[in-house]
């Protein structure tokens, strides 16, 4: 492992000057020569065929340069691999309201906004299918779900042990589609050199829209550049290449000119992919001294017609309890609605929700405090696959987090705490998320000045991502930070992972440290560096297909005090506490950050947050921030985030699990259970509305 | 697009008059919005900013007369202690930056049920005045509104200024949303008590197609307080009053099903939001006793 001294510090990020004085350029702000802009336009409809597009009108406008349609648009090469999602703009089917059906180019953002308004799109529509039921009659079994996991897996006869069960809890819950929205809305400017490409993109992974670009446009390996310097927040909206990317790059063939496409707040909603609606339906089984014999995990979830996204939101109960007798499903139906994709811990979020609720229920069912529930159902290796842990220390959080949070002097009878109008009450979840690394390549170069240069094609989506990088370089080096400069966001520095699942510095520091180890070493052979420096390369495919099997997971536990107003319905959270055991966190600042943004989102996903389906329309209605509500300040008060010292030498030279994801694991169910605490009402269906406590309480 | 400027009350009502379809712009919190949304496309655009008398308030007689472009920020830090009630509402309007851009004016032009300072303002007995070049004149808020985002403002007027009473007893506004800023109100209720007169007002934003006054609720506990000697005596409420009156006001409240909330929550909360306005008002009416 690496000897530390830059590792853990609370360095505040490198680029945070250049951002506050808005030098630091996001891909919609890069300006190019003779650049022009392009606008989306979206179908009307939700299922059918376009019959026409009449764009006389709007070429006629002033500075409109052309209208991109199915007609005239650049075709597109499609690889076995390729995202359906991407291949806009090639036929006259209209698969969900909101899908691009033409780009309108004009010389100004105003100019091509207008046209694409006044644009006349004639359709032939179709009998939509938009609402998502458990009793779909097109529910299917997915080959796998994502990424690549089975679908269905099965440990012991589940229905033989929970006939004979002593408790038994048999509940469905379920969570509505959720919207991942980051401050900076997908953008890109496109511009052809020939037949070379070079796109600024807003984006969590440029080697990855590299790669679709060449796929899609046909192009020779090498010919496009992406690059994303600065990214405003992805939460797994910006996790692979979306289509104003595309349609940017055909905006540019097609006029031979710069194109810049930014989507609207409104188009995201459609455009980036959002969380699945899940529901769920949970069966735990337990001996009457609260030891699991049965779980079993059935989840359904919708895709579209574009393309199988499959959410693997049952996973989570694969790895978390020791149950001899174990059950995970998933069913999916393909419906006439967007393509849900990741937002942030797809699977583990809404899977949390329902596993960590059902574990509540079944604490009070067998008159165990959930704590101890959780204690006595520890695994020794992970239940489905039978692996060992590379290290698991949920046990830990959980009597860490009782401790800071103050568990211990708690009354478990639910409803008998109030304090005026408000009822009180407290929760507890677990958490969990895969710590996995993916192969990546680096360069570390030593100039002759002393300084330092390592070239990743890493994405800092606002994580502090470029910071962490570099105070891991300057460990390996033994440098200080100040004479390494890490550079990222560039494809041509070659492939690399994407900043998602988790993975991003796991993977990203593997190949640094590889590259920086690999530079020391011919350092010491040559012993000065030569005038022109000189530059280690690193790719750490190899390291990670020899990695031992192991199941590899970050763990915590997430504490919850609510109070619920008793005569309106309100849910307020006084504080959170949050405990990890994520590995090693390079930096304690943005690291607490990450997880405290995980949590805050995890009250919007337990209160606010929900994707209103219009059945008529085919839509999501409340498309923008002002009516999809995430917290704000006054919803978030005081969140208590830390975390365990945790070595693991299993993972990555580094020892880094990642913790993008696992803050908003658990803290819905936190939540929930603390509402049942308070007010003895069992919360099955996110979001916590005020209706619904006040239904439930009438 | 034409974009229209005007640097005087004067020049602004002669190019109101010349263009009555453009739409004035101020602090454009709302006006923005739905330009950007692409619900509304003016012909025409007009600017106030340079009226500078619109952002001046002045006491007169007993009111303020709030310019119409006085934004919430300085309601809230200049005068709040004169019309407690229009402040606390003032405070719950969007985040500090449309604070410092919101107006009274927009507020009361775009005339939305969810508009947070039309409850307080209604309680108040404001009087609005507009003008145009055929002259002007004064409209109390409790007659300005005609239906959801409409009101008696003719085409070619402009509001000037609000002249509110300046508190003779306490006031208070509560709303519920969805989350604890920066929303929509579900539903609001002010609540003013006029002592001297022996008389109460209630208004209930947001469940309704107008902001809607509650004259049931009002004249059951006007006849309570009177027949029970409170104003006199300052004793305390009796909890059966305060909820009759949330109940009374509640059935006041004409709210619709929306992705805000469903129109029983509305209802229920009208009542809720009534009771402890009142509770609080009154508690401060007995505390200012002693």
């Amino acid at each position: 492992m690496t000897a530390t001294t830059a590792i853990g510090a609370g360095l505040n990020r490198i680029e945070a000057a250049a951002k506050v004085t808005g030098a630091a350029r996001y891909a919609g702000e890069i300006p190019l020569d003779g650049h022009a802009y392009g606008s989306v336009v979206q179908s009307t409809i939700a299922r059918g065929q376009v019959t026409m597009i009449d764009a006389d009108a709007v070429l006629a406008r002033p500075g409109v340069l052309a209208v991109l349609t199915h007609d005239n648009a650049p075709r597109l090469h499609r690889a076995d691999d390729t995202d359906a999602e991407l291949l806009v703009l090639q036929d006259d089917r209209v698969r969900y309201r909101g899908q691009a059906v033409a780009l309108v180019i004009a010389e100004t953002l105003e100019q091509a906004r207008a046209g694409a308004e006044l644009l006349d799109v004639t359709y032939q529509p179709e009998d939509h299918d938009v609402v998502f039921a458990a009793d779909h009659p097109r529910l299917y079994a997915p080959e796998h779900v994502n990424p690549n996991y089975p679908t269905d897996t099965s440990v012991g006869d589940v229905d033989a042990a929970l006939a004979s069960a002593a408790i038994v809890v048999d509940a469905t819950y379920s969570t509505p589609a959720e919207h991942n929205n980051p401050m900076e809305p997908h953008a890109a400017i496109a511009q052809w050199d020939g037949d070379r490409l070079t796109v600024y993109d807003s984006n969590q992974g440029a080697t990855s829209v590299r790669q679709a670009l060449t796929t899609l446009f046909g192009l020779a390996d090498g010919a496009v550049r992406v690059l994303s310097e600065h990214v405003g927040g992805g939460f797994g909206a910006k996790g692979s290449t979306r289509p104003h990317a595309v349609l940017a790059a055909m905006g540019a063939r097609f006029t031979e000119r710069p194109i810049r496409v930014t989507l609207t707040r409104q188009q995201m909603f459609a455009m980036v992919g959002y969380r699945t609606p899940t529901i769920q339906h949970m069966r735990l089984g337990a001996d009457a001294d609260a030891t699991l014999v049965a779980l079993e995990h059935t989840a359904y979830s919708q895709t579209s017609q574009v393309l199988e996204f499959a959410e693997q939101t049952a996973l989570i109960s694969r790895l978390m309890y020791a149950a001899p007798n174990l059950r995970t499903r998933h069913r999916v139906v393909a419906l006439d609605v967007p393509t849900p994709r990741w937002m942030r811990a797809p699977g583990e979020a809404p899977g949390s929700f329902a596993l960590e609720s059902a574990m509540d229920e079944l604490a009070t069912a067998c008159g165990v405090d959930p704590i101890e529930l959780r204690v006595r159902n520890e695994p020794s290796v992970e239940p489905d696959s039978g692996l060992p842990f590379s290290s698991r220390n949920l046990i830990a959080c959980l009597h860490e987090g009782a401790e800071r949070f103050g568990w211990a002097s708690r009354d478990p009878r639910p409803g008998v705490r109030r304090d005026g109008r408000w009822l009180i009450g407290t929760g507890v979840a677990s958490s969990t998320y895969p710590a996995r690394s993916a192969p990546s390549t680096a360069a570390a170069t030593a100039l002759a000045d002393g300084s330092f240069v390592v070239e990743i094609t890493a994405s800092d989506i606002g994580t502090g991502a470029r910071t962490a990088l570099t105070q891991i370089a300057a460990d390996e080096l033994r440098a200080p930070t100040e004479r390494v400069e890490v550079r990222i966001g560039d494809s041509d520095f070659g492939q690399a992972m994407i900043a998602g699942g988790s993975m991003g510095t796991a993977s990203w520091s593997w190949a640094i440290a590889k590259a920086c180890r690999e530079l020391l070493h011919t350092l010491h052979e040559i012993g000065t560096v030569p005038p022109e420096g000189v530059t280690a390369h690193a790719d750490t495919a190899e390291d990670i297909k020899a990695q031992a099997q192991l199941s590899r997971h970050a763990f915590g536990a997430q504490f919850a005090e609510v109070r619920v107003d008793v005569d309106t319905g309100e849910v307020r959270v006084p504080r959170l506490c949050g405990v990890f055991a994520a590995g090693r966190i390079i930096n304690a600042k943005t690291g607490r950050s990450q997880l405290i943004g995980g949590m805050t989102m995890g009250i919007g996903m337990a209160l606010l947050e929900e994707g209103v389906m219009d059945p008529q329309f085919g839509d999501y209605v409340n498309h923008d921030l002002a009516s999809y509500h995430v917290p704000v300040n006054g919803d978030v008060h005081d969140i208590d985030v830390s975390w365990i010292d945790e070595h693991d030498d299993r993972l990555n030279p580094v020892g880094v699990k990642g913790i993008g994801e696992i803050g908003i694991v658990g803290t819905a169910a936190a939540l929930a259970n603390a509402v049942w605490h308070a007010t003895g009402h069992r919360h099955r269906h996110l979001p916590i509305r005020p209706d619904r406590v006040l239904t439930s309480l009438a | 697009m034409d974009f229209l400027y005007a640097r005087s009350w004067d020049e602004a009502l002669a190019a109101k008059a010349e263009r009555p379809d453009a739409v004035p712009i101020s602090g454009g919190t709302d006006l923005m919005v739905d330009l950007n949304f692409d619900r509304r496309r003016p012909d025409a655009l007009l600017d106030l900013n340079g009226v500078e008398e619109f952002t001046r308030w002045e006491r007169v007689n007993g009111h303020v007369r709030i310019g119409a472009a006085v934004p919430f920020t300085r309601i809230i830090n200049e005068i709040g202690s004169l019309v407690p009630g229009l402040a606390i509402a003032s405070r719950t309007v969007g985040s500090p930056q449309i604070r410092n851009r919101g107006t009274l004016g927009g507020n009361l032009a775009t005339a939305s049920p969810a508009g947070d300072a039309l409850p307080p303002l209604m309680v108040a007995d404001a009087t609005v005045e507009v003008g145009s070049v055929r002259g002007e004149r004064t409209v109390p808020v409790r007659e300005f509104f005609t239906g959801p985002k409409r009101s008696v403002l003719e085409p070619d007027e402009l509001i000037r200024a609000v002249l509110v009473p300046v508190a003779d007893g306490p006031q208070q506004f509560a709303k519920v949303g969805t989350r604890n800023a920066m929303v929509i109100s579900v539903c609001s209720f002010a609540l003013a008590l006029h002592p001297a007169r022996r008389t109460v007002a209630g208004c209930i934003g947001s469940a309704g197609p107008t902001v809607l006054p509650t004259p049931d609720a009002e004249q059951y506990l006007e006849a309570e307080l009177a027949d029970r000697r409170l104003w006199d005596s300052r004793a305390e409420l009796d909890e059966a009053v305060a909820t009759r009156f949330g109940e009374l006001a509640g059935a006041h409240a004409r709210p619709i099903d929306d992705v805000r909330g469903t129109a029983d929550y509305r209802r229920h909360a009208v009542a809720v939001l009534a009771r402890r306005t009142l509770q609080w008002t009154w508690t401060e009416y007995r505390r200012a006793q002693r």
